[in-house]
């Protein structure tokens, strides 16, 4: 092995090591970029190696950042951002809430299925995982447990379909995988609609034959009045704006009407009016909102900053030609390549966050994936969805720490960890399926404009 | 994490909230300026570049503008697995050697380099490449430099606080 390989592979593990100091992974990425430029201009001088990385080279780094600048389709990420917090801040979202949790009831693991349901809505509205979780830990939670459910289950539910906000469009994951790929947003979005509704109807079935088999594990509701008309006019009334919203955005991108920008600047205006409608929106409230979209979408740029450089000196140093070489050179066939990758994918989730593992692993084995023949967008969905199930996997699943923070403290970490585990080998099945019918992605986007 | 204020924190922090203040109007004119770009293009069938340019001036001022405001209020995500059982020095020198290797370091190359890049284009002129674009390609890549140092301001005055906080009693 080469030594400017060495070197690269040194700054890799010292990326995964110095996440666990708990110093912002942003500049964790960007400060490694200058040491190891650093290191590799001493090794050359030093020791007369050439590593191709000097100081010229990391400056590439202010032009990739002035890319992200002048980058109109990401204009789209503080736009479904401010749109998200919008519903999620305003009320609208608990309200969608309590007016499923009313036609659920008479169910057997009713109120398990009305969270399942919201949370696939909330998922194409808001697309921020922390947001989804903590609602649905602060609304569904409690009444599921004050129904007499299962403990574990609840809080199994509560957080795999959290974490299906960053899978289901619209969401900011999915704008910066395609940004990424060099693909077009709204093929991306339209390829991860059907994964995502897939494993919501596995997460319903799943609590439908458990309410089948162990009623006492998801109980319905004893008494409780009668449904009448009135209700029911509530309960559309309540679901039918922010479903059109929704509709609204996936649509005009899937007719293209609008672009994926445009989309999410007229969803933002669409949240605010519903907001304004629905008399739910106080100055406070609309502050807190943009303060919150402001800090949101900086966080997430520095990232992306930060792993623009890492990135560069990276590459700079030869990973991508050593990891490309590395994965085709594996004895297992194109099929087994791809598995490889999603399953070291899987276990890097295990300690790393989405927005790492899209900008800094995501362009490392695409172009290996895209050079096998397979289609793109197929395998960036593949790839979506072990992130989000690398939310659900101990010891660092976020979905499980946003739920711990919100949840009722006599939740045992345990019982969280036993509740989501039937839902982890939920969406190792998800995955399968769509690995083996790949038409669930392709069909369509290929149905689209 | 309670640290103390400094001189310098109390100058630049406030200076920063006030910026962000500032950027939190800039999405709400953001959202107005797609809206109507696509109303425009239905109603009148006349989209308009040098909208589709304002938007994406105004989104990079937004985020350019705002990454140090949110190092002030330590908002960067953390992995904070072990640093939520670290002892409270601990984390504090974490923090102090992280911000002075890291972020300083890729401040000043960032700003060294951008300096270039923004001057170069200050000296000939530059313009949107297309037709009916927006005048002074300039003026937003002095954004790109702008952001960078107000990063650094924010690094500076946040090391000042761990400073006092680690070293200075009392306080």
């Amino acid at each position: 092995m080469e030594l400017n390989e060495i070197l690269a592979l040194a700054m890799f593990f010292a990326f995964i090591l110095l996440v666990f100091t708990g110093f912002p992974v942003a500049w964790i990425l960007a400060g490694l970029a200058i040491l190891f430029t650093c290191i590799a201009i001493i090794v050359d001088i030093d020791l007369g190696l050439f590593t191709g990385v000097d100081w010229l080279y990391t400056s590439i780094t202010v032009d990739r950042v002035w890319n992200v600048m002048e980058n109109w389709v990401m204009v789209a990420l503080p736009m479904f951002i401010f749109m998200g917090l919008l519903l999620d801040r305003s009320g609208i979202a608990s309200e969608l809430m309590t007016s499923f949790a009313k036609l659920f009831r008479r169910v057997s693991g009713g109120l398990a299925i009305s969270v399942t349901l919201i949370g696939v809505l909330l998922a194409a509205t808001t697309g921020i995982i922390g947001a989804s979780v903590v609602l649905l830990a602060l609304l569904g939670l409690p009444v599921m447990l004050k129904q007499g459910y299962a403990p574990m289950l609840a809080s199994g539910t509560v957080c795999a379909v959290g974490t299906l906000g960053i899978l289901i469009p619209p969401s900011i994951m999915l704008v910066l995988m395609a940004d990424r790929m060099a693909m077009p947003v709204g093929d991306l979005f339209l390829g991860a609609v059907f994964p995502g509704l897939l494993l919501g109807s596995l997460y319903v079935l799943y609590i439908v034959v458990l309410g089948l088999v162990k009623p006492d594990l998801a109980p319905k509701l004893a008494d409780e009045g009668t449904f009448d008309f009135r209700e029911l006019q509530r309960l559309v009334l309540a679901i039918l704006p922010p479903a059109a919203l929704i509709l609204g955005v996936l649509g005009s991108i899937f007719f293209g009407i609008a672009t994926p920008t445009e989309a999410a600047g007229v969803g933002a205006f669409g949240a605010l009016l519903l907001a304004l409608w629905k008399r739910k929106l106080t100055l406070p409230v609309f502050k807190e909102v943009l303060e919150e979209t402001t800090k949101t979408t900086a966080f997430i740029f520095a990232i992306l900053i930060g792993a623009t450089a890492f990135s560069l000196v990276l590459r700079g140093l030869g990973g991508d030609e050593l990891i490309e070489r590395t994965l085709l050179n594996l004895p297992f066939g194109p099929t087994g390549v791809v598995i490889t990758i999603l399953f070291c994918t899987f276990l890097l989730g295990f300690f790393l966050d989405w927005i790492e593992l899209t900008l800094i692993i995501l362009p490392l084995v695409s172009p290996v994936v895209v050079a096998l023949g397979f289609d793109p967008i197929w395998f960036t969905v593949l790839f979506a969805v072990c992130l989000q199930t690398s939310f659900l996997t101990p010891p660092v699943g976020f979905a499980i720490f946003y739920l711990k923070g919100s949840a009722p403290p006599d939740l045992q970490a345990t019982t969280i960890y036993k509740g989501v585990s039937p839902f982890i080998v939920l969406q190792l099945i998800g995955l399968a399926l769509i690995f083996y019918f790949a038409s669930l992605v392709t069909w369509l986007p290929a149905q689209a404009y | 994490m309670d640290l103390p204020n400094t001189w310098l924190s109390r100058i630049v922090d406030p200076v920063l909230t006030r910026i962000a203040q500032g950027v939190s109007v800039l999405w709400v004119i953001l959202m107005a300026v797609i809206v109507i770009n696509v109303t425009a293009r239905y109603l009148f069938d006349q989209g308009r570049i040098e909208f589709e340019e304002l938007q994406w001036h105004l989104y990079s001022m937004g985020f350019m503008l705002t990454i140090g405001y949110t190092l002030v209020r330590d908002a960067h995500i953390r992995v904070d697995v072990f640093h939520e059982r670290m002892p409270h020095r601990a984390r504090l020198w974490v923090d102090f050697y992280g911000l002075l290797i890291f972020v300083v370091p890729f401040c000043l190359v960032m700003i060294w380099y951008g300096w270039d890049f923004f001057i170069y284009s200050f000296n000939i002129g530059e313009i949107s490449a297309s037709p009916g674009g927006l005048p002074f390609r300039w003026f937003i890549k002095a954004f790109l430099v702008i952001g960078f140092a107000l990063l650094l301001l924010a690094a500076l005055s946040r090391l000042s606080r761990l400073y006092a906080g680690l070293f200075i009693r009392g306080t």
